[in-house]
């Protein structure tokens, strides 16, 4: 595999973690457009674990993610009763004053003689753990996306799981779900709290891909992409958003097929194809014919065998 | 005392070019209850046409002002067009994100237009400050202040005094009986979207003109200025659009005052998100009731 090649798979694995924590909340109904606080307090915490204080990767990823939902926990409180564009906006004021806050954020210490720590809005270079543990950049694609594999795997129970109906339940109607005994205010920070996690996870993972982070890199374009992700590629299931970064990053970026018109052919596809599908291109109808496809598939291969069976035996 | 007034003061010229904005802001969403984030790059294209003829043929000041505000206007249409005339009712978020993809499609087309940093954009007026008593005033602020109260004041008329704010109003209130007495609802919601972002357009010139200089993040700082402002004063309310623009330039001026640029933005945000948890509904807006972005 070449470089390039690389860096865009990861890329993708990487930024599919912000993607899938927005759609999380798009489940239960809200807009957040500020899941890029997350994911920079995943990379600040994950990159410090490492790079100032020794720890193991794994440990370091696991700190980004904690910290991320503490964060999320946090913001979720007081945003409680907040609905629609009211809590879009509360998330994104958060995110940007996390923005400055980390532009304003210094914490340094000498690592083999030399300062490494984040210094406010110069970034926070120096999370060389890959590089001096001999990853190569395939390895740690292959960490990545091991771990976003792993992630989905997640959403899917998560889905079929109890709680999984509960968020899409509160999703389509909170009035209702209270009235099913549904315990709302708890489970809308339980989602909140998962989804801060899945993105402070992804933030660790990339602060260790790009090995250099500053603040400007979580602006609110970076929540708006997220979002959008999940919309373009579809809210009926977890590989939507997946989809949505796949066509940005994957067939967009890095063809550069349209070079300087790349945002011109972008932003009006997208906006046609949200008139033609208001809930992406994976949304809950397409999924559910896909799933209907499928089971006929395997019920008539099922079938099949078992006139082959009966034939041969 | 005298450093208090003075901030203040320059904190109500900061704050009329907010109200502007929030004022087109608050329209747009008063009347289609959604959210138009390209709100401020319909109005950076219109300044950055403006720019172009000044740039490129010394167009005097009164040309690129008509045309800043006449590009931002067609550029609203063309939002209103794509984004949301063909949404379905409860496609609130769709109308969002896809409005939030033609502002990268308007961006870009305005940096294509003029591919530098910066550019210098013709001053409104270069006289000397103003004395009053101790205090200074800038004679362009005071033309951004003027603009501001008159626009603010025919706005009120067109919406509560004439026929065509009747029409808009009853769309508010219910766009599906607006129709049936026969209020041509269509036109009514184009002509309403072209006009607040005219409105945009004569803020984004008169921003642009105090500062002297654009720069391709024009049209982020439109949107999230006129959000906030919009936001503390209150969702769809005109004199809340006022108040909460000359509030955030206020406190702004007092925060950069004291501690500096990004200690003010810092501030701004978390007035922001006080204003939401404290008053969800802003200063002047009505609390929200059972308004939602997602609807099936």
């Amino acid at each position: 595999m070449d470089d390039y090649l690389v860096s865009v798979l990861s890329n993708i694995g990487v930024i599919s973690f912000l993607a899938l924590s927005a759609y999380l909340l798009l489940l239960t109904g809200e807009i957040s457009f500020g899941q890029q606080a997350f994911f920079a307090i995943g990379a600040y915490a994950a990159g410090i674990a490492t790079a100032l204080w020794g720890w193991p990767l794994a440990a370091g990823l696991l700190l980004g993610a904690l910290a991320a939902a503490a964060a999320a926990v946090l913001v979720g409180l007081p945003t409680l009763r907040l609905r629609g564009l009211y809590f879009a906006i509360a998330t994104l004021a958060f995110a940007e004053a996390v923005r400055i806050l980390l532009e304003l954020f210094h914490y340094q210490a000498m690592v083999d003689g030399e300062p490494v720590g984040p210094t406010g809005a110069d970034g926070f270079r120096g999370i060389r753990y890959i590089f001096e543990s001999d990853v190569s950049p395939f390895q740690f694609m292959l960490v990545i996306w091991a771990i976003l594999a792993a992630t989905l795997v997640g959403f899917f129970l998560l889905g079929r799981s109890r709680l999984g109906v509960v968020l899409r339940m509160i999703g389509e109607d909170r009035v209702l779900a209270a009235l099913q005994g549904v315990a709302v205010a708890r489970c809308k920070v339980l989602a909140a709290a998962l989804a801060g996690a899945v993105a402070g996870l992804g933030g660790g993972l990339f602060a260790h891909m790009t090995t250099y982070i500053e603040p400007r890199m979580f602006d609110i374009m970076l929540g708006v992409h997220a979002l959008a992700y999940g919309i373009i590629g579809g809210l009926g299931t977890a590989l939507g958003p997946l989809l949505g970064v796949l066509i940005d990053i994957g067939l967009l970026e890095s063809v550069r097929w349209f070079a300087a018109y790349r945002m011109i052919v972008f932003g009006g596809l997208v906006a046609l194809l949200l008139i033609v599908r208001p809930r992406g291109l994976l949304d809950e109808k397409a999924v559910h014919y896909i799933r209907q496809a499928g089971k006929k598939i395997v019920r008539t291969a099922a079938a099949r065998l078992s006139i082959s069976d009966r034939t041969t035996g | 005392m005298i450093d208090f007034a003075q901030n203040t003061l320059d904190g109500v010229m900061a704050g009329s070019s907010y109200a502007l904005l929030a004022l087109g802001f608050t329209l747009i969403f008063g009347v289609m209850r959604r959210l138009n984030l390209s709100f401020g790059p319909s109005i950076m294209v219109g300044a950055y046409l403006g720019t172009f003829l000044y740039v490129q043929y010394g167009a005097p000041s009164l040309v690129v002002a008509l045309v800043a505000v006449a590009g931002a206007a067609l550029a609203g249409i063309y939002v209103e067009r794509l984004c949301f005339a063909p949404m379905a009712a409860g496609a609130g978020v769709a109308s969002m994100v896809s409005s939030f993809a033609i502002w990268m499609q308007l961006e870009q087309a305005a940096i294509l237009i003029l591919p530098r940093h910066t550019y210098a954009f013709p001053p409104l007026s270069t006289a000397a400050p103003l004395a009053l008593g101790p205090l200074l005033v800038r004679p362009d602020h005071l033309i951004v202040l003027a603009c501001t109260a008159v626009l603010t004041a025919a706005i009120s008329v067109l919406i509560y005094r004439t026929r065509y704010g009747l029409g808009l109003r009853a769309i508010i209130n219910d766009t599906v009986a607006a129709h049936l007495v026969g209020v041509d609802v269509k036109k009514s919601l184009i002509v309403a979207f072209a006009l607040a972002s005219a409105i945009g357009g004569v803020a984004g010139y008169l921003v642009l003109a105090v500062d002297q200089q654009v720069t391709p993040m024009f049209g982020m700082w439109a949107t999230i200025k006129g959000l906030i402002a919009m936001m503390i004063g209150g969702l769809g309310s005109i004199p809340g659009a006022v108040v909460g623009g000359l509030v955030l330039g206020i406190v702004e001026m007092h925060s950069q005052w004291h501690f500096g640029p990004q200690i003010r933005d810092l501030v701004a945000y978390g007035l922001l998100f006080a204003c939401l948890v404290l008053r969800p509904g802003g200063l002047f807006g009505a609390p929200p009731a059972g308004e939602t972005m997602i609807e099936k």
